[in-house]
């Protein structure tokens, strides 16, 4: 008797239970790194969109950037995966290639052109689109007015070879070092400059083009106008060079102001800030864009797009941006948006910062080989990396050094 | 009154649950990571589909590989050194001398401070116009001014020995405390008869307490050796693996966890392996008791 009434209760439950769940399809979306901080921002979003789509139930979970993939394999392996995840650029082209996320035309249709023509490039692969772009950023320059005062330098430079040719004439007259750029990337510094990396399955970065363009950092570095050990300053050690007045300018993404606003009030106070100067690769420097791919394998790809779209749309980018202060959209219409261009005109470093970098979204590209097209990748860039900072720092000629990576890559290219 | 066979279980009852603990979480590891490397490994399907011995092929003519396998041996020259190091100062801080806690103390302390931490650290005393450089100006051993700022970490030809520096500091604490508990199992006596017999310092600690601690330094000589080849932690806090001294680990490291062949990286394991147990053959060879 007992028995039975349980299994009555028990099977009323579960039923109930089953109704529920058909009653909403239940639509997990991942990011990375954004709780708590953030959480506010999603809690509205996802209230927002349940109300708007009655049988469609958004769920946000937040993960560290590093569990993301292992996490998102393990699911697809077991055949259950999210609606949608939160990638960067590169992991886009991977997943893409090994054909473990969605192509997105079908579900975008006429709502592409709610997007930036450059951050649509980002996510393309073979031809078509896989992943609704999202949140980006781009390098400002933000100098220390004293400093470019005391040099004699006007104003903030317009383009590559002005900003070369101010950056030594600030070490000839202060003695300081002009900048510190990220030298750890130099595919996409030759991204930047419109030089060539890989073409026709052969390595092409030995051209005289690209030994001039290396020479002019290997020139800067033996005049000084560069820290000595400019190969091992990444973004933390960049703010702190410049918050200590070490160097003149900081040529990194806006956010950074904020941390010498904290930081170092005094210099945040003499800070005038400008565009990153675009080179002949019409890019603006220093983009890292986010997006949202469809796993392949979830339940309801059409649903996980719409929320997808709705994610990105202009109205929720916008609010994604003033959540964070720092970050821009991917979309045509949300950059113009009063609230980045308020401060164009503020004496506050940040608020400048926003209106610049704001400006430069058209031509940011996320500027890294695409994967797939390296046959082993980590070594391969090590080789470059080494290489480059030996010519750089003077232990070899620029072109022996090229010359020597080129060859390098070929030989694995060939074997591929 | 239990016979010995009974003995022989209880033993094995109570071995069981570090033997299963050490299967589960060493053997098996070991076990897989051959067969690994032996496999195409792919993570998206965990599929591996067997391919003989390309991998090891592969990085049998990979120069990056050697470069990596050279400075891992380069490594063990902070072997010896910290080796001997510890034990004097074991022997020195072995005295019954005002203060003398304090200063086991703080040759300790680097042990227990976390590489990430102690990494920051030094990378600030390297810096070329670091501690380092500013402590060899104020003495007038270098010269003033940028030219005698060098970059530590950055120089191919210097860094990875800043490297070992870094290694030595980190470790002579640990040695030094096994090194003290050896030294404090020798009899006092012992040394006593010495000095009656009139040895000096230099004689007894030749002659008594390096062949007393004997055991004592084949253990530390394994730990340092093994802890060298798999020099990894403090090449990625401080260089990266810029500048020569990328390692074999670091190999291992980025071949599976940034070009995600995990075969590769699981072969490129097995040799580091392999030159850790031939290493360890050796010492034994030379360390232990002959029987």
């Amino acid at each position: 008797m007992k028995l039975k009434k349980m299994l009555t209760v028990g099977a009323a439950i579960f039923g109930f239970a089953a109704l529920q769940a058909q009653a909403a399809t239940e639509l997990e979306f991942w990011t990375m790194n954004l709780a708590p901080k953030f959480n506010g921002y999603f809690e509205q979003s996802v209230s927002k969109f349940n109300a708007a789509n009655p049988g469609l139930q958004a769920k946000w979970v937040d993960m560290n950037w590093d569990q993301i993939q292992p996490k998102l394999i393990a699911s697809i392996a077991a055949g259950n995966p999210p609606a949608l995840v939160n990638f960067n650029v590169p992991w886009v082209h991977e997943y893409a290639q090994q054909g473990n996320i969605l192509p997105l035309d079908q579900y975008l249709g006429a709502d592409k052109n709610v997007y930036l023509a450059a951050a649509l490039k980002d996510v393309t692969v073979n031809g078509k689109v896989y992943a609704f772009p999202w949140y980006n950023s781009v390098s400002v320059i933000a100098y220390n007015k004293d400093i470019f005062a005391k040099a004699g330098v006007k104003s903030a430079p317009k383009n590559f070879d002005q900003l070369v040719s101010d950056a030594k004439q600030i070490k000839a007259k202060t003695g300081l070092a002009a900048f510190a750029p990220k030298m750890g990337n130099m595919v996409g510094w030759f991204y930047y400059a419109g030089l060539p990396v890989v073409e026709n399955g052969k390595a092409v970065f030995n051209s005289p083009k690209h030994v001039a363009f290396v020479q002019k950092f290997a020139d800067l570095y033996k005049a000084g106008v560069m820290p000595k050990d400019v190969f091992k300053m990444e973004f933390e050690q960049e703010i702190a060079a410049y918050n200590s007045g070490k160097i003149a300018m900081m040529t990194t993404a806006p956010q950074a102001l904020k941390r010498t606003e904290t930081d170092a009030k005094a210099i945040y106070e003499k800070t005038g800030v400008a565009p990153f100067p675009a080179d002949a690769g019409k890019m603006a420097f220093g983009a890292w864009m986010m997006d949202f791919v469809v796993p392949k394998g979830t339940k309801d790809p059409a649903a996980a797009a719409k929320l997808g779209k709705f994610l990105t749309s202009d109205e929720q980018q916008v609010a994604f941006s003033k959540a964070t202060e720092t970050t821009f959209p991917s979309t045509k219409k949300a950059n113009l948006d009063s609230y980045f261009q308020a401060g164009a005109k503020s004496a506050d470093a940040v608020d400048q910062a926003r209106a610049v970098a704001a400006k430069s979204m058209e031509n940011a590209r996320t500027l890294t080989i695409a994967p797939g097209v390296l046959p082993d990748e980590a070594a391969m860039t090590k080789k470059l990396q080494d290489e480059v900072q030996s010519a750089i720092e003077g232990r070899k000629s620029v072109k022996s050094a090229l010359d020597e990576v080129v060859a390098a890559w070929n030989e694995k290219l060939g074997k591929k | 009154m239990k016979n010995s066979s009974s003995y022989t279980a209880i033993a094995y009852l109570f071995l069981a649950p570090a033997l299963i603990l050490m299967g589960i979480f060493t053997f098996w590891p070991v076990g897989y990571n051959t067969y690994l490397a032996f496999n195409n490994y792919s993570i998206a399907d965990g599929v591996a589909t067997w391919n003989n011995f390309e991998h090891f092929k592969y990085i049998a003519q990979e120069e990056l590989f050697h470069n990596a396998l050279k400075n891992s041996l380069l490594y063990l020259l902070v072997v010896p050194v910290i080796q001997v190091a510890a034990l004097v100062v074991a022997k020195l801080v072995n005295n019954k001398l005002p203060g003398m806690t304090f200063f086991r103390a703080a040759y300790y302390i680097p042990v227990i401070t976390a590489i990430s931490i102690a990494g920051v650290v030094w990378a600030n005393v390297y810096k070329y116009d670091g501690m380092l450089t500013w402590l060899l100006q104020s003495l007038h051993l270098v010269p003033q001014g940028p030219d005698g700022q060098i970059d530590w970490l950055g120089n191919p030809d210097i860094a990875i020995y800043m490297v070992m520096i870094f290694t030595f500091w980190k470790g002579i604490g640990y040695y030094m405390v096994l090194y003290l508990a050896g030294l404090q199992a020798i009899p006092a006596e012992v040394e006593e008869a010495a000095i009656l017999d009139g040895a000096n310092a230099w004689d007894r600690f030749w002659k008594i307490t390096v062949p007393m601690v004997k055991p004592t330094i084949l253990l530390c000589t394994l730990l340092s050796t093994i802890a060298a080849i798999k020099s990894f932690q403090e090449i990625i806090v401080l260089t990266k693996g810029q500048a020569d001294t990328y390692t074999a680990l670091y190999y291992v490291y980025d071949q599976a966890f940034r070009n995600y062949n995990f075969g590769r990286g699981a072969a490129a394991g097995l040799v580091v392996t392999f030159f850790c147990m031939m290493l360890a053959a050796v010492q034994f060879r030379f360390f232990s008791e002959k029987k």
